[in-house]
């Protein structure tokens, strides 16, 4: 556990002497906030508008039922974060194994104490954990729309669980994308392919037949995501999210091996 | 009264690796007694650095086997491990991280924590005289300066044997004199395979080397008789020529 500790550490520490680690927590933090404020915004002026007798406007108890915090701010914004994670993880994720074989640093790895299964679990866990940390960052936010709207926290944690599954998915995507390379311009180029077709299959729909559309449309990141925002949390899609972390091992661990038999 | 020597014994028998129809070592037959300080020479591509893999298990051998004090280091990977400190090429340390938490890290995917880690990471910025530099990025130093930190990792875990990559590549004559001087001290603390292509270098620091050239061993015995005596240049060209 000592090795496999300093293993996390060592990985963390890479990560946040790049500036891509800091750009990516920036541009979560800074994106959640500007969403954030601007749909706070155009709600006000709805509300607004129904509230204002001196516009000709309706009376503020006419106010429609989804004119609300939660379908007006919260989840527009919490949408949008999961697609900024698209965007942004496999940034993050590019370098793990691809620089570690461009530099020969893992060659390093290969006469310490760590297993292979280690070197890989350690490398995943930090992915992960740095995902944590950046979903922590955009937290403040939706918690004061949460509070405000009378949601409750379970609602939020609900969704920040869905949204850290999704994070974690993609960076499985990504992390396995940068085990099978050397070059970070190739793993970041295949995560971002990868993660556009699992991310949303229903563009698929129009070029397949609907039997097959059905069949893939369960494996969507999106719509799994979309029950935790929605404030439920099923255990087929924690079971769902899981998988990725697992396949994402397995294929690590198996671009692992290939390098040292190759 | 016998004492054991301090050093841990290589030993490689009929050992092949092949990349593709082509081998880079073949049919590989070496022993290196336990506190001996070993040169394995050749030019680039001779098979050196891939022996080294070998030896680490950072690669697979196609056939033969390669063991440490009689450990596979596929088999029993962690064994052989505990034995080894290896330097690689300056290049190959993380140049964002600082010196102390390199060190650090390095400690620890070595088995050390606590107390015996700060004490093994203060000896070695001691004996490289790393101290000024601890709180700084390794990308930030000198090229001299990375081949110490490179050294001191290596150095941590008190290893008994020390494998060393091209240790002076690319380094101005001062440092590398520096980096000859902490090998020099090694001998007899504990066995040495430096891996070079300079003669000079082998001359220095080892007893007896080995001379491989497109992977086969052309040449194995005391350092002053294979590079003592006639064109040692012909075994690096290769065995038809050499012979």
């Amino acid at each position: 556990m000592t090795a496999l500790r300093a293993l996390v550490r060592k990985e963390l520490a890479v990560l946040f002497g790049s500036p891509v680690a800091w750009l990516t927590l920036a541009a979560i933090g800074l994106v959640t906030a500007l969403l954030f404020f601007d749909h706070l915004r155009v709600y006000n002026q709805i509300l607004f508008l129904y509230a204002s007798s001196t516009m000709g406007g309706f009376e503020s108890d006419t106010v429609p039922a989804y004119v609300n915090l939660r379908d007006q701010v919260f989840l527009p914004v919490m949408e949008t974060l999961a697609l900024t994670l698209v965007g942004l993880v496999p940034l993050v994720t590019m370098r793990v194994f691809a620089e570690e074989r461009a530099h020969g640093t893992d060659e390093l790895l290969a006469t310490t104490l760590l297993t292979p299964n280690q070197i890989v679990a350690g490398k995943l866990i930090a992915a992960y954990a740095f995902i944590a940390l950046a979903l922590g960052l955009s937290f403040v936010y939706p918690a004061t729309s949460i509070v405000r709207a009378g949601l409750g926290l379970p609602h939020l944690l609900a969704v920040y669980l869905g949204l850290f599954g999704l994070g974690i998915a993609l960076a499985s995507v990504g992390l396995v994308c940068s085990a099978f390379t050397s070059s970070q311009l190739v793993a970041a180029i295949s995560a971002y392919a990868v993660a556009f077709v699992l991310y949303d299959f229903r563009w698929l729909a129009q070029f397949l037949p609907e039997a097959a559309a059905e069949a893939i449309d369960p494996l969507s990141m999106h719509l799994r995501f979309g029950a935790f925002a929605e404030g439920l949390v099923r255990g087929a899609d924690l079971v769902y999210f899981a998988g990725y972390v697992l396949v994402a091992f397995a294929l690590c661990r198996l671009a692992h091996d290939q390098a040292r038999v190759r | 009264m016998s004492t054991t020597p301090r050093g841990a014994a290589i030993e490689a028998k009929a050992l092949t690796r092949r990349f593709g129809d082509r081998p880079a070592v073949s049919d590989l037959d070496l022993r290196i007694e336990a506190g001996e300080s070993f040169g394995l020479l050749g030019a680039n591509g001779a098979g050196k650095t891939t022996f080294i893999r070998l030896l680490t298990g950072y690669l697979v051998p196609s056939s033969g086997t390669v063991t440490v004090d009689g450990f596979s280091p596929i088999a029993d990977a962690r064994a052989v491990h505990q034995r080894i400190g290896f330097v690689a090429e300056t290049s190959r340390l993380y140049p964002e991280l600082r010196v102390r938490g390199f060190l650090r890290f390095a400690g620890g995917v070595r088995g050390l924590s606590g107390a015996p880690l700060r004490d093994a990471v203060d000896r070695a910025l001691a004996r490289f005289a790393l101290e000024e530099v601890a709180l700084r990025p390794i990308g930030n130093l000198s090229k001299g300066y990375q081949q110490r930190v490179n050294l001191a990792q290596a150095f941590l875990h008190d290893p008994a044997l020390l494998i060393v990559d091209e240790p002076t590549a690319g380094l101005d004559p001062l440092q590398q004199a520096e980096v000859r001087r902490e090998l020099h001290a090694v001998e007899g603390e504990r066995t040495l395979l430096l891996c070079t292509h300079d003669l000079g270098e082998a001359r220095q620091l080892t007893r007896r080397v080995a001379v491989l050239s497109r992977g086969r061993l052309v040449a194995c015995g005391p350092t002053a008789e294979i590079l003592g005596a006639g064109d040692p240049l012909a075994l690096f060209r290769g065995p038809e020529v050499a012979a």
